[in-house]
Formats: structure tokens, sequence, C-alpha cells
């Protein structure tokens, strides 16, 4: 019951934001409304039911740590067993045209989440006000436009690969916020370029082993840049997060300050300030090019990622993708990395009990966003169908024992290396 | 009725004339009234792809699509930009399910087609030279797509 009560208070906050998009954004398409068109537009149905979705059953040889598809997901695949945990994905959407300028949208998807269930989740929810056809306006629950193509990221049927790179989305834990955003593309160079800024609230919680952490409340904003000229396309993004909240490593900060205060040491004292997320901002940074010419697709993108919180390390991250299709069937290679750089903080305790094992608390929450490790990816994508598409797809993962961000329940013997074998089916409807 | 009457007899003239004519005679029109001589293929691109959908002189874009079965849409997306249909609706499906732009309106038959293009000034569509060239005159080929 409580829970129902809690689930129906956000369910209302989400569609307060929805429905105040509509009010303010439904009196401007009608003003500007050429009945003749609206009289057109009716002829295609107004109301569009859409839907993606992936079966995919995927094992990961290493029984020391479990792979996982981001951040995002509280278990992972291990010890060689086929599992459909991590990349079964259903979502459906509505579309539906109030008038020339108006569109509302609402998107449903079930995956796995923070709490390992399915519920589905309500991944966008706006309107979208296009007062010219060069200009969008869009309010409400969006998807979060962090890194070109992540906020497409769970339709496969969109992508070449089975999944989208894990060592370059791995980190990116955010699918949407709450928020608006605005974008206008001008001809520019020869070519085409569209300019977009955004801005809001995240609703999500996420997950680190086996903390949950609540996100919501978070402030995000962020710009992209697009260009596109014949078969190329060029982005620049940038995107930053005020978190609302700290990652849940208590006992630590207390034992820390309790210590420090105790010896007189400012080190424990920074050492817990290290270990707070709350009020600290995290950048990212992203380049991504893509070629698409006559059945051959090339991606080359990279990303950086900087946080003000100790707690979190910095990385950098990049992949290279390349495909050629033989009549329906489209072989790849791929080639990631994912580096991150320890912050070498130290608490400044004594290597004495009771104080040793403080030390080495601290040091495995510092080395719990450690990620080192690059991969190998083979695979070939099936259109079976205009609207199914089979892939398989050998991941081979290279990386060392103390990189830990990219899986789940690692072990003391976990070495880094696993090597993830998949099979999915995408579809669309 | 008279609509009705009037394309019945369209699509009976289309069909008389159109028959014989190979595909090699792919050509993007549009009606008088949009006010524009031809496009570049660049353009048409970026109206289908969803990129962008102004004209030349700056009058919304309004693409047509053919229904997903029929011949000549797979043959205007393959020598449009080197795709297969799975690979259009692949790009769509991106655009789509992450709330960008939405793909062109799909009507039936160039029949449908071309009625919309008469009526709205701004459509586009693609249809056989065939049909064009004895079919109305009030049509303006601004793009040929050859083999």
């Amino acid at each position: 019951m409580h829970n129902k009560i809690r689930f129906w208070s956000h369910l209302s906050a989400q569609a307060f934001i929805f429905f105040t998009a509509i009010f303010f954004l439904l009196p401007l398409g009608i003003a500007n409304d050429n009945s003749q068109d609206v009289k057109e537009k009716n002829q295609d149905s107004a109301v569009k039911f859409r839907g993606f979705g992936t079966l995919g059953i995927a094992r990961s040889s290493s029984d020391q740590a479990s792979f996982i598809r981001d951040a995002s997901q509280p278990q992972g695949i291990s010890n060689g067993n086929w599992s459909a945990r991590i990349d079964s994905i259903l979502g459906g959407q509505v579309n539906w045209q109030l008038t020339n300028e108006v569109m509302l949208v609402g998107q449903a998807v079930s995956r796995l989440r923070y709490n390992k269930k399915r519920t589905p989740e309500l991944t966008w929810a706006y309107a979208r006000w296009e007062a010219m056809p060069d200009t969008s306006i869009r309010i409400g629950r969006l998807g979060a436009d962090f890194m070109m193509l992540a906020d497409s990221r769970l339709v496969g049927y969109a992508s070449l690969t089975a999944r989208p790179p894990a060592d370059f989305f791995g980190p990116l834990f955010f699918h949407h916020f709450d928020g608006v955003d605005a974008s206008i593309t001008k001809p520019a160079a020869g070519g085409l370029a569209r300019f977009k800024i955004f801005a809001g609230k995240t609703q999500e919680k996420t997950v680190d082993g086996q903390n949950i952490w609540d996100i919501s409340g978070s402030q995000v904003n962020g710009v992209v840049a697009d260009y596109w000229q014949g078969p190329w396309q060029l982005r620049l993004n940038f995107a930053q997060v005020k978190f609302s909240n700290s990652l849940d490593v208590s006992p630590l900060p207390d034992l820390l300050n309790s210590a420090g205060s105790i010896l007189g040491l400012p080190s424990a004292f920074a050492a817990a300030d290290a270990l707070e997320t709350k009020n600290t901002t995290s950048r990212f940074y992203s380049l991504g090019v893509v070629y698409d010419s006559s059945g051959l697709q090339a991606q080359g993108m990279a990303n950086c990622i900087h946080h003000e919180a100790g707690l979190l390390q910095n990385s950098c991250a990049g992949y290279a993708l390349v495909g050629y299709r033989q009549g329906a069937f489209t072989p790849y290679v791929g080639l990631s990395a994912w580096k991150s750089t320890a912050r070498g903080k130290i608490t400044g305790l004594p290597a004495v009990a009771p104080f040793d094992s403080v030390n080495f608390a601290f040091g495995s929450a510092m080395n719990l966003s450690h990620a080192d490790q690059h991969t190998l990816t083979v695979g070939a994508r099936w259109d079976v169908k205009p609207n199914v598409a089979f892939k398989i797809q050998w991941d081979a993962i290279r990386g060392n024992s103390q990189s830990v961000f990219p899986v789940r329940d690692e072990q003391a013997g976990w070495n880094g290396k696993t090597n993830v074998f998949s099979v999915v089916s995408d579809f669309v409807f | 009725m008279v609509n009705k009457l009037l394309r019945q007899f369209i699509f009976a003239t289309m069909m008389l004339f159109s028959a014989g004519h190979a595909w090699a005679d792919l050509v993007i029109v549009t009606s008088e009234a949009t006010g524009i001589s031809t496009l570049s293929k660049e353009d048409v691109i970026n109206i289908y792809l969803g990129r962008y959908r102004r004209l030349p002189n700056a009058l919304p874009a309004l693409p047509i699509d053919m229904a997903e079965s029929s011949e000549i849409k797979k043959k205007f997306y393959w020598r449009l930009v080197g795709k297969t249909l799975a690979e259009i609706n692949s790009y769509w499906s991106r655009l789509i399910f992450s709330g960008q732009t939405q793909p062109p309106a799909v009507l039936n038959s160039s029949e449908d087609a071309i009625m919309r293009i008469l009526r709205v000034p701004g459509t586009i569509g693609y249809i056989e030279r065939g049909t064009y060239s004895k079919l109305d005159k009030r049509l303006v080929v601004v793009l040929e797509l050859a083999e």
C-alpha cells in the first residue's frame, strides 16, 4: 500500500510536467494552424503506436565477475551460463500529432533496472513543438543526450552491434531527465549544422554493486553540436550533472571522521570528504564521427568524464567500429577501450589495527569506479525482414584485476579477462 | 463523389501510361504551386532523412513515402542513399524511439501521392516519369534519380 502511494505520488509529478507542457504548447500550435494541412494530417492517422524490443541471450566465460551492459544494471552474467538477463528489452511508444506543430510522445520500457526488476518505466513523456521545420522545443521527460547515440541505446534494431559498446556507454547510468531541450538546424559550410541545448533534473536511481544510489533531483544540462555532410556526421557533446545525493558508503565516512578527531589528522577528514558525491558535478565530454554510405558503416567515438567527487575516478574511453553489408548480412569488427585514473588518495591513518581495516575499506571504495580494459568485438547482423534482425557477437574483454567498475560481483581471483558470446533478435513494430 | 471519380480516372490513366516504363525514370516531383524548379540530391536526402525539411524558397518540405511493400520505395532509397529498406527502417527506429524527427507520411499509392502533391504546396514525392509525363502538367520534376 505504501509503495502504491509512493508510485502514484511519483507518477503525478511526471504527469504534472507533461500536462503543464501540453497546456502551454497546445495553444501555440493551434494558433498557427492551417486547416487544410490539418485535414491532410488527419488522413495519416494522428495517433501512432510503435514498439521495439530485443530478445537476447549471452554468456560470459569468467566465473570471477559478472559482465554487465552498463553501470545501471545490478546483476550481470557469469560462469559460462546463458542468460537473457542483460540484453532483453521491450519498449512501446505512442506519438500523438495534435496539430502540425505539436506532437505528444510517451514511451515506456521494460528492462533490467537498479532494483533487479523489469517493471516498465516511463522513459519519455513530452510535448514537442516545431514552430518552424528547422526548430524544435521539447518539454517533459526527455532522453539524456549525453553522448552520440546515447538516447537510442536501448533500441537494438537501430544499431549494428548486439549492444552498445560497454567500454564506451558503460559509465552512463542516465537514461532520461525531466526538463526542456531546444534545437535549431541550419545549412552551413556545404552541409547541415544542428545546435541543441538541454536542462532539467533526473528522476532515476542507479546502483553500485549492492548499494542503490538515488540520483533523482540531480541537475543536468548540456549542449550538442552536430554537423552532417554527405555520408559524414560529426558530433560534439558536453553535458554535466550535479548530484543530489551521495552514494552510500556508510559507515566509512563516520569512521574516518572519528579516527581523524581522535588522531587529529586532517588527511582523514579529507578522505571522508572525498567519499561525498552530494553537490559535486560530473562533466561528460564526447566526440563522435559516423560514416555511412553504400553498405559501409564506420563509427569512431571518444569521451572523457571528469568528476569533482574523489570517490569517482576520471576516465576516458573510445571505440572504433566498422561494418560492411553483404546482401542481408553485415559483418562487423570493433575495438574499444576504457581507462580511469586512480586518485591516489590516502587516509593518513597508521597501518595498524583498528585503523588498517579503515584504510582497506577506503582503498576499496576509492577503487569502486576503476576501469582499465579494452575489448575486441566481432559479429554479424542479419536483416531477416525489414523490421527484424538477428545478431551474433563475440567480445574479448581484456583488462587488469583492478578493473571492477565495468563488472559486478568481482571475486578475489578476478583477472579482468572474460569472453562474452551473444545471440540477439532485435525487432521493431 | 466527383472526387472519387476523378481519383479513379487518374489511377486508370496512370496504369495505362505507366505500363512498359522501366524504373530507370524515377523522378522527384512537386507541384507548380510549391514554387521551385529544382532540388539537389543532398536536399532530397536531408528532407527524406528528416535532417532538414525546408525547401530552397524557405517553404516547409512535406515528403511523402510509399508503402513498405512497394517496389518503387525500395528503388527510391537504393538510388538516393544506397540503402536497403532494412537500413532505412533501422535509421528511422533510432530517430523515432529517441524522440527526434518523424518519418515521411506514408500513402498507399502513387495516385494518392499525386493528389496530395497537387493539393498541398511544399509536398514532394517520388514517382515514375511515365506516370508524370502523361498525367498532369502541374507537376514539376525537381530531380531525376538515375539507375
